[in-house]
């Protein structure tokens, strides 16, 4: 169920944010976004319309040109080194082209985003066994990264971006390289995070599929500028009102 | 515990990702204090022998004629003259052919067909032990000569300034060894170090975006680098005491050895090495880590 989102704080915060590459390519321009604990955000936009930077910008891979983001109430311009390692830790990112190591076995990928956090090898071996069952992957669990196909490297990806369970999960095309069935587990891996552990979820897609039917707040980037998704249902125009 | 449980692991995978560079630069820091512990171990045993000959100096007088009794004071008082001293002791003819018979053993049937007066009188000077200056001795050696009846010195100081030369030069070598040992230790393990970086790059990429602190990516570096420092110091001393063995029991006698009492590394002496093998290898890592991560 969506959140009422009028009352909270936000968990994150972009006001007037614009991002400019050198020389002067403009990917996001002036947006200014609350995205509160607990809500599911799905962003929309062609390519290029800003959405992976948008991202970036939110997890400090970029930093803003002009604006002020924070994220549970920091400035991330003010955040120190290991306050953004901290921060990390607490954001699962899935990025579009997965980052993972391919030389490394699927269980390895996903676990070594719990071993940064010093994990027991115990909890980090059930909870990768879970997120492999949730995702249908249990059968690939000593596959090389570089076995799988783009869907299941995919699948793998935000296997880890999940895997500490993280208050703000962010997902650059999760759903890319899926097919129907494979799309329904990960929407059930958002669902599950949201409802069991409350966790924040960013969808970044261009994939109407996984947002026509939803009742979450639906945003889209356009030029790098943002605005409430045009075909919206009454419920959206009042979440996004607020 | 779990925190060190993950870097010694981390430890071991970077040292099984690049063991061929891992094993090149162990065989070069071994190689390194092997060569500059055997100078340097040289060089302490010279300087033992030199400060134990400086101890054992004596100026000997040669006699054109026997010292009587009532000549003795007034040596005794112009030796003086000169400065203070340990002792004099005045060997006649028959007392210098007794000692060299004695020496003989065995073999003193030589001396039967030469008189006891064959051998000269002579004064043996003993300087004090702070006449340790090789230009004082030679002072020294210069001003005996012109007592009475001196017909020759023999001071030994030509012998104990070559020693001295040869000392110096050996100094020289082990500063040179030993600056190469710094030079081999931080740059090679700095050098195996960047290549590790190389190597996992990706890896430290992801890391870095899965919010890896600092101590999780740069301590196996470094515990890399101690290792690197410990093993190859370890090694190098080790090989560096059984050749010392090998020639212990190959030129045991009353040879050089003998003469210099040559003698291994104290404890002391060895865990020094060992820490600063230790540390120039950890600064070696540093640099590495410093230039080549980025957090």
């Amino acid at each position: 169920m969506p959140r009422d989102a009028s009352t909270d704080k936000p968990l994150v915060e972009l006001v007037n944010v614009t991002k400019i590459y050198p020389p002067d390519v403009v990917a996001v321009e002036d947006v200014s976004l609350r995205i509160y604990k607990g809500e599911i955000l799905f962003l929309t936009g062609m390519s290029g319309a800003g959405k992976t930077t948008l991202i970036k910008l939110i997890c400090r891979l970029e930093t803003p040109t002009r604006g002020l983001i924070e994220v549970a109430g920091r400035d991330l311009s003010q955040i120190s080194t290991a306050g953004v390692q901290r921060m990390r830790q607490k954001i699962g990112v899935a990025y579009q082209d997965f980052r993972l190591l391919d030389k490394q076995t699927v269980l390895q990928n996903i676990a070594m985003a719990m071993e940064v956090t010093y994990a027991s090898t115990k909890v980090i071996r059930a909870r990768v066994e879970e997120l492999l069952a949730l995702l249908n992957l249990s059968d690939k669990r000593d596959k090389l990264a570089s076995e799988l196909s783009r869907g299941e490297q995919q699948r793998v990806a935000l296997a880890r971006a999940a895997a500490n369970g993280p208050s703000l999960l962010l997902a650059d095309e999760p759903t890319g390289n899926l097919d129907p069935a494979a799309t329904e587990l990960v929407i059930n891996l958002f669902r599950h995070l949201n409802e069991k552990n409350g966790s924040t979820i960013v969808v970044a897609t261009h994939d109407p599929s996984i947002y026509a039917e939803t009742e979450h707040r639906v945003m889209t980037l356009n030029n790098g500028q943002l605005s409430a998704h045009p075909n919206r249902s009454p419920r959206q125009i009042e979440l996004f009102e607020a | 515990m779990q925190f060190l449980a993950y870097i010694l692991r981390q430890t071991g995978k970077n040292l099984r990702q690049t063991w061929g560079t891992q094993v090149m630069t162990l065989l070069t820091v071994t190689l390194s204090v092997l060569i500059f512990a055997f100078f340097f171990l040289i060089y302490t045993n010279m300087l033992r022998a030199s400060a134990r000959l400086g101890d054992d100096v004596r100026l000997i007088v040669y006699l054109d004629q026997e010292v009587t009794e009532q000549m003795r004071p007034g040596l005794e008082k112009k030796i003086h003259d000169f400065g203070p001293v340990e002792k004099i002791v005045f060997v006649s003819r028959t007392e210098a052919f007794a000692r060299l018979s004695a020496q003989l053993g065995k073999e003193k049937d030589i001396l039967n067909d030469l008189g006891p007066d064959f051998l000269p009188p002579s004064i043996e000077v003993y300087p004090l032990k702070n006449l340790n200056d090789l230009t004082r001795i030679s002072q020294f050696s210069d001003f005996l000569l012109t007592l009475p009846h001196a017909a020759k010195v023999q001071s030994g100081s030509d012998w104990l300034r070559r020693f001295g030369y040869f000392t110096n030069l050996l100094r020289i070598v082990v500063l040179l060894s030993g600056s190469l040992l710094i030079i081999s230790m931080t740059f090679i393990v700095s050098y195996t170090l960047r290549l590790t970086v190389l190597s996992r790059q990706g890896e430290l990429e992801i890391l870095r975006l899965l919010g890896a602190t600092s101590a999780y990516i740069r301590l196996p570096l470094l515990l890399e680098g101690m290792l690197q420092g410990l093993l190859g110091s370890g090694l190098g001393l080790t090989a560096l005491y059984f050749l010392y063995q090998w020639i212990a029991s190959r030129f045991s006698g009353p040879g050089f050895l003998k003469l210099f009492d040559f003698a291994f590394f104290p404890p002391e002496l060895t865990g020094a090495i060992l820490l600063a093998g230790v540390v120039l290898c950890t600064v070696g890592s540093l640099f590495s880590i410093r230039r080549f991560i980025r957090i």
